[in-house]
């Protein structure tokens, strides 16, 4: 039995595939729990965030590049 | 959005008031004289009615209120949310112990009963009560008033979650001394059914003398309360238990209800209540009894001979029992 | 919502969760002016004010038993929450121990059957003084100067203090706006989120979040409190466009009047003599802050009147067009309301007596980064929509209404909790049994049975750290 520090990350299974392909490039993930939950190192959070963050950003489309 | 839900849920829309307030000066002469057991004149009436009218203006900033006299032969509008304020009083240290709305509504609805009272001194040939004409003034003024708000906030009938509830409730409270005066059955009808259709809640409160079974009726079938008022010396506690709550909290705080109501109806020809009388098939008219003997005098439809004679109304010699009877069903005003 | 609302219950006014956490003393002492008595009833719900109706004309105390028969089925549940709120507010107090005996608390009845009546001699709703024609004071010139005192408030915390056209607030306003937690940083002050969502709330809300605020610093400035809430009531009983005599006020109402010039509540032309505002008037009319929309709506006119000179905005209290397309048109030309606009709309152009724009993700998304929630942009659509969305239904498009949401929904596509994984149980007896202990702490946030493993918050943690310690001691052992 032991105990390990850690930040857990409820999401959804499409971000959770996305965040696997992430960590391919740069591992974070301490633990893979199931298809929603992963526990990652605490001091990658913000970093992962924002790589999580861009990533998602690139399937969002604007509006305003069509609009004169 | 739920939240706003259920807190429109708590929240009550601004009320609407009618009082109907009976100024027969023979009444309250009745009703003050010391042989009472509690005799209540028409000040000290009065009096507590004005703090049953502010405590109904307190409530609410936007709650409207309409008075409206019955005296004998004739109705007169009182007061009026919407009439224009008076004339500037002039500023008064005294003033500030009290509620300058409440001080204006009060003056103005005292100022107005005591004209009245002074002009109606005559009441030769007047017996007849202005009390269906207050209740018609009353319903045209709500219908006013309802347009008015719909108006207003120019949002009929918008679902939205946020849609707010324009439409005010109007009730109608009748505070009554006099007795039924039976000639006034069918327009009193006639208002009932009107106040049915505009959805207005008619309230009765009987302060002084019998019950009259036409208002019983009123309050019964708008949904309305009718009390008779058992400790005339609790007029107040009586007025803001019962006739203050809006329609949306009697669902909360019960309201006192009729266990028994008198149905009893006063017929077409000669204005008399009757226990059992003759009903025409085609339009519902009650008689007493069928004076025209042929045929109906409200819609002239021709009564069966047959059943007249089998009732006894057309002297035969093989008549039968001399009964006055139902010829086409019963008569009880239902 | 800022600090103190967040305790109200739902649709009660602000006001009253923090009378109700006031000393019994100091609750008889407000009620010992009429107008505050007459304020507070009318603070109340429907039903809490028909209770006391019920109780305000009774000499003696009745047994509970005698007013509980009134109450319907239905009822009992809002019945016993506004009984609660009267006996916290020690309005109509709850019965000793032992005696099911109740009645109001003697100070209000009297008070209160005092401002019902009128009369007694306790100068409580103002002293009017004669007209002063000379002066041009009207309705009118109250409104624009109200508007002008609270816009500018609001004005400096949506620019920050970066458009020079909004003039700085004075120092008192400031040591307030940072007090409640709307601004922060020394000297060059910055809306925090809290603030953002405060901008989106009715100016009846505002009003009274600050007014909260400034009750709550009485104490350090030595000011009485009972005495500037029954002040604040005092002038929600007067009348707009009356001149008052201040000559009968305490010393606590002249130097909280100061204060109230600089917020826009009171309007002093000549000395000894004030005017209540229309924001001053209507503090304790619709019956709560944050209550249904008719009266939000009623607020809002107010709020649009107050922005003086755009006449669309006043007609129906509305000003704002949004399409089924996102786009969005908004009758005003007030800077105030186009930097509110400004939050969550991208702005695309601006004429003399409109702006025009459209709610796109982007700016969606800057607003929620801000702290605003999706529900605080619809609402504000709602209350400002324009008279001629009021024949759509729903009144805002649910192409637009939806997409907000899930705009704000996207945002949260991942949740965070920092914590500790327990894992590599060797029995399936030591799993159940540290983990019965966690949830007994509640603070289990993730389990998985089959692989033993559990996600504890740090609370959690250290609890569970101890309990496993103290057994291994007392050698219950694990395996």
């Amino acid at each position: 039995m032991r105990a390990i520090k850690g930040v857990l990350l409820t999401c959804d299974s499409a971000v959770k595939q996305i965040l696997l392909t992430l960590n391919e490039k740069e591992a974070f993930i301490v633990e893979d729990l199931d298809e929603t939950h992963v526990i990652i190192a605490p001091d990658k959070v913000e970093r992962v965030r924002q790589a999580l963050a861009s990533e998602l950003e690139k399937n969002a489309f604007s509006l305003e590049a069509n609009v004169p | 959005m739920d939240t706003s839900t259920t807190k429109a849920a708590r929240e009550d829309p601004p009320a609407h008031l009618t009082l109907i307030v009976d100024l027969n000066p023979l009444q309250w002469e009745l009703s003050s004289q010391a042989s009472n057991d509690t005799p209540l004149s028409l000040s000290q009436f009065l009096a507590q009615l004005m703090i049953f009218i502010n405590a109904h203006l307190a409530a609410r900033d936007d709650n409207t209120l309409a008075v409206i006299g019955a005296l004998p032969g004739y109705s007169v509008m009182l007061y009026s949310t919407d009439d224009s304020p008076p004339d500037d009083e002039a500023p008064a240290r005294h003033q500030a112990n009290s509620f300058q709305p409440f001080r204006m509504v009060d003056g103005r609805i005292a100022s107005r009963i005591q004209e009245e009272m002074e002009k109606s001194t005559d009441l030769d040939g007047k017996t007849d009560r202005g009390l269906v004409g207050a209740i018609t003034k009353a319903l045209c003024h709500i219908n006013r008033v309802n347009l008015l708000s719909v108006a207003l906030t120019n949002n009929p009938e918008s679902t939205s979650a946020m849609a707010p509830p324009s439409s005010q409730s109007p009730r109608m409270l009748i505070l009554s001394i006099s007795p039924d005066a039976s000639t006034s059955y069918i327009p009193l009808m006639n208002s009932i059914f009107a106040a049915q259709k505009l959805k207005v809640k008619i309230d009765v409160c009987k302060i002084f003398g019998s019950d009259t079974v036409f208002l019983q009726q009123a309050a019964y079938l708008t949904g309305g309360s009718y009390l008779v008022l058992e400790r005339r010396d609790a007029l107040l506690q009586y007025l803001s238990m019962c006739f203050l709550p809006p329609a949306s909290l009697r669902k909360v705080l019960a309201t006192p209800s009729q266990d028994k109501v008198d149905f009893r109806a006063a017929c077409f020809c000669h204005k008399k209540v009757v226990d059992i009388g003759c009903v025409c098939s085609v339009c519902l008219s009650i008689f007493c009894y069928p004076i025209t003997r042929t045929s109906c005098s409200t819609c002239g439809t021709r009564f069966p001979l047959q059943t007249l004679k089998r009732l006894g109304y057309i002297r035969q010699p093989a008549a039968q029992a001399n009964g006055r009877s139902k010829p086409n069903g019963t008569a009880n005003g239902k | 919502m800022p600090a103190p609302a967040a305790e109200a219950l739902p649709g009660q006014h602000i006001l009253l969760s923090f009378l109700a956490t006031q000393s019994q003393i100091s609750l008889t002492r407000l009620y010992s002016k009429p107008s505050a008595c007459l304020a507070l009833f009318r603070l109340l719900n429907a039903l809490e004010r028909q209770i006391i109706m019920n109780y305000l004309w009774l000499e003696g105390p009745v047994s509970s038993n005698t007013m509980d028969v009134w109450v319907t089925r239905d009822g009992r549940a809002p019945y016993e929450a506004a009984m609660r709120t009267l006996a916290s507010l020690q309005v109509l107090p709850s019965p000793k121990p032992g005696s099911n005996m109740l009645q109001l608390s003697p100070s209000f009845k009297k008070n209160f059957r005092l401002a019902l009546t009128g009369g007694g001699d306790h100068m409580s709703f103002g002293v009017p003084c004669e007209k002063d024609l000379a002066g041009g004071v009207n309705v009118e010139m109250l409104d624009r100067y109200a508007a002008n005192c609270w816009e500018s408030i609001l004005h400096f915390m949506v620019s920050s203090g970066t458009d020079g056209r909004a003039s700085r607030p004075t120092k008192g306003i400031l040591y307030l706006l940072d007090r409640s937690g709307l601004m922060a940083g020394q000297g060059a002050p910055k809306i925090t989120s809290e603030g953002f969502q405060f901008l989106l709330t009715s100016p009846h809300a505002q009003l009274w979040t600050l007014l909260l605020q400034y009750l709550s610093i009485t104490n350090e400035r030595n000011i009485d409190m009972v005495e500037v809430i029954q002040f604040l009531f005092m002038l929600s009983t007067m009348q707009l466009g009356q001149e008052y005599s201040t000559e009968v006020f305490t010393n606590t109402y002249h130097s909280v009047l100061e204060d109230l010039i600089d917020y826009g509540l009171v309007y002093k032309r000549n000395p000894n003599r004030i005017y209540p505002t229309r924001l001053a008037t209507t503090l304790t009319s619709g019956s709560s802050a944050t209550t249904s929309s008719s009266a939000v709506s009623s607020q809002a006119q107010t709020g649009a009147s107050l922005s003086g000179n755009s006449t669309v905005a006043t007609a129906g209290g509305g000003f704002i067009i949004l399409e089924t397309n996102y786009r969005l048109y908004a009758y005003t030309e007030n800077p105030l309301q186009i930097a509110i606009i400004n939050l969550f709309v991208s702005l695309r152009g601006r004429f003399s007596n409109l702006v025009t724009g459209s709610i796109t993700r982007e700016s969606v998304r800057k607003a929620l980064d801000n702290g605003i929630t999706a529900d605080q942009i619809i609402s504000y659509l709602v209350t400002h929509a324009h008279p001629q969305m009021h024949k759509n239904n729903p009144l805002i498009p649910i192409t637009v209404q939806d997409q907000i949401r899930l705009w704000e929904q996207e945002k949260n596509r991942v949740q965070i909790a920092e914590g500790y994984l327990w894992k590599e149980f060797t029995a399936s007896t030591d799993y159940n049994l540290v983990l019965e202990h966690a949830r007994s702490t509640s603070s289990v946030v993730w389990e998985n049975e089959q692989a033993r493993m559990f996600f504890v918050t740090p609370e959690g943690h250290a609890s569970c750290r101890d309990f496993v310690n103290q057994r291994m001691r007392e050698g219950g052992g694990f395996a």
